[in-house]
């Protein structure tokens, strides 16, 4: 009797809930950090996106998951090199004012086979949808050798890690950041995708910054190089000291 | 074991910076110079930007320099008078050298101009070193004649300001010292070492001085040079990386003491050839970067 009760009332509970699916959002992220701290032994961070569809997720059903995730601005410098009298310099230079410092693409599948090619443009999901302005030499070998010099340092990836899908409605994709990232602010972008449309869209945020020593050490010598560059004379000076009477000691 | 720079912002192998210092503060101890020659290329080599590796090397070279400073002040070796008068060239230099620095990084062309001042300064005093050196071995006499020429009179004796330098016995102007530190000065800002392999024979052969002098009067103007140089950069490019430094000097000054060890046994024109023969070395390997083809015709970097 008892046990029927119970599965009377769980019935009620689930009827109301499958009479309204607009009640469960179609999409739900979260990270599974918003800080990373580079401190001394840094030598680069993952940072997993996951979270849930209303709907299946895959190819029978249609819908897909994209996850973009962008750095600060770094304004970059592409230089080619020429050869002068037999020596190669660096010659013309363009200038890329707005590029960002990191950015990286992953999805269900390719989002050029699940979004029309006008949609992928204006939400800028792909390294070649990024609007590279160049100041400077206008040649579009710089442009290619910014995106290509850009995925070799992993900086910028595309598709280098899949969107992991389980039990039809659970995704988790990891973000791997080198140890060249940049600090600043990170905006981490969750889309679904249903019938060639962004049917959802959540944005998240993530922080990158020195902590400990390393903090302490980039802080004072930006804001104080005086201070630091007689700190840097003085323990240079300490430790070359330090060294030869320990060692001649021993 | 990982290491994160944080001025150079990346992360190194903490025991391939020790390494490294170990090996340059060895071949420096067997030599008796300050080892920044190697030690910038050989950083650059394993992918520290350039202006890091200049600013630091010059803040390690002081670091490996002072404890030799105290000991051959100890020993009453150093002529302070003359080390002034280049000092003050020294530091005039310097100072036009971080400008220069800063100029050529905002050109892009720093990489370029590191490596060209190697190519030439390393090419002339390793070719001289090794001409000189072959030839005292083949007549197998010992270094006596650099001090019968200190009694010639050349031009440079007519120069006016004529200062006594009593420790290193020499009645001479001070225009060829200023000189001389002026043209060291700018090197080791734009070069990032302290300048003793050419101060030494500098001092010998243009300036005259006894060679018991010689190194602990080279080692005071590079203490002081080398620091000038740390603030500088410090100030106007920002560039010193405290972390790398003293991984550095924890090796370095840990090798100098078995290359110093090491050097008593050998003679002192075949130390001389072969320290001639490494610093030809690194400047073929430098110049063989210059010429040969680049693997990427592209180079991407931060606006300054």
């Amino acid at each position: 009797m008892r046990a029927a009760a119970l599965l009377l009332a769980l019935l009620a509970l689930a009827i109301p809930a499958a009479a309204q699916p607009a009640s469960t959002p179609l999409l739900t992220a979260d990270l599974s950090t918003d800080r990373v701290e580079i401190s001394t032994g840094f030598t680069g961070a993952s940072v997993i996106v996951f979270g849930a569809t209303e709907r299946l997720i895959g190819a029978e059903s249609g819908e897909d998951v994209v996850v973009l995730a962008t750095g600060p601005a770094q304004p970059t410098v592409v230089r080619r090199k020429v050869n002068v009298l037999g020596f190669w310099v660096n010659g013309p230079a363009a200038t890329f004012p707005e590029v960002p410092g990191f950015y990286a693409i992953a999805a269900t599948r390719p989002v050029w086979q699940a979004l029309p090619e006008q949609v992928r443009r204006s939400a800028r999901l792909g390294l070649d949808a990024l609007p590279l302005r160049a100041e400077g030499s206008q040649a579009p070998a710089f442009r290619a050798a910014l995106l290509d010099l850009k995925q070799q340092d992993g900086r910028w990836q595309e598709y280098a890690a899949p969107v992991s899908v389980a039990g039809g409605r659970l995704f988790s994709a990891r973000i791997s950041f080198p140890d060249t990232v940049q600090t600043g602010d990170y905006r981490i972008e969750v889309l679904l995708v249903r019938e060639r449309r962004i049917v959802a869209r959540q944005e998240l945020f993530l922080r990158v910054d020195r902590v400990g020593t390393a903090a302490s050490i980039a802080h004072v010598a930006r804001a104080m190089p005086a201070v630091y560059g007689i700190g840097c004379i003085i323990l240079a000076a300490l430790a070359g000291w330090l060294g030869s009477v320990i060692f001649r000691r021993g | 074991m990982q290491v994160y720079l944080p001025i150079a912002e990346m992360s190194v192998d903490a025991m391939l910076l020790l390494g490294i210092g170990f090996g340059v503060g060895w071949l420096s101890g067997l030599f008796g110079v300050g080892g920044g020659f190697l030690l910038t290329p050989v950083l650059i080599l394993i992918g520290i930007p350039a202006p890091v590796a200049v600013a630091s090397g010059a803040n390690q070279t002081l670091g490996a320099s002072v404890s030799g400073l105290i000991a051959q002040w100890r020993r009453d070796n150093v002529d302070a008078r003359m080390g002034i008068v280049l000092l003050t060239g020294g530091l005039l230099g310097s100072l036009l050298g971080v400008q220069l620095f800063a100029a050529l990084r905002k050109a892009g062309q720093v990489d370029l101009a590191v490596s060209f001042f190697y190519v030439v300064v390393l090419g002339t005093v390793g070719a001289l070193m090794v001409r000189e050196s072959v030839r005292a071995i083949f007549r197998r006499r010992r270094t006596g004649s650099a001090a019968a020429r200190a009694h010639e009179h050349t031009w440079l004796h007519g120069l006016p300001f004529k200062v006594r330098f009593r420790k290193s016995r020499l009645y001479i102007s001070i225009v060829p010292p200023l000189a001389v530190g002026f043209g060291i000065g700018i090197l080791s800002a734009v070069m990032g070492v302290g300048g003793g392999f050419m101060l030494v024979p500098a001092m010998i052969y243009l300036l005259g001085m006894p060679t018991s002098v010689v190194i602990g009067t080279s080692l005071f103007q590079v203490v002081f040079v080398s620091a000038n140089v740390t603030l500088l950069q410090a100030i106007q490019v920002g560039s010193v990386d405290i972390v790398l430094t003293l991984l550095l000097l924890a090796g370095g000054v840990a090798g100098a003491q078995f290359g110093a060890a090491m050097g008593t046994k050998l003679r002192g024109e075949e130390t001389r050839a072969l320290l001639g023969l490494l610093v030809l070395a690194v400047a073929i390997g430098l110049a063989w970067g210059l010429v040969s083809p680049p693997e990427n015709l592209f180079a991407i970097g931060p606006v300054q």
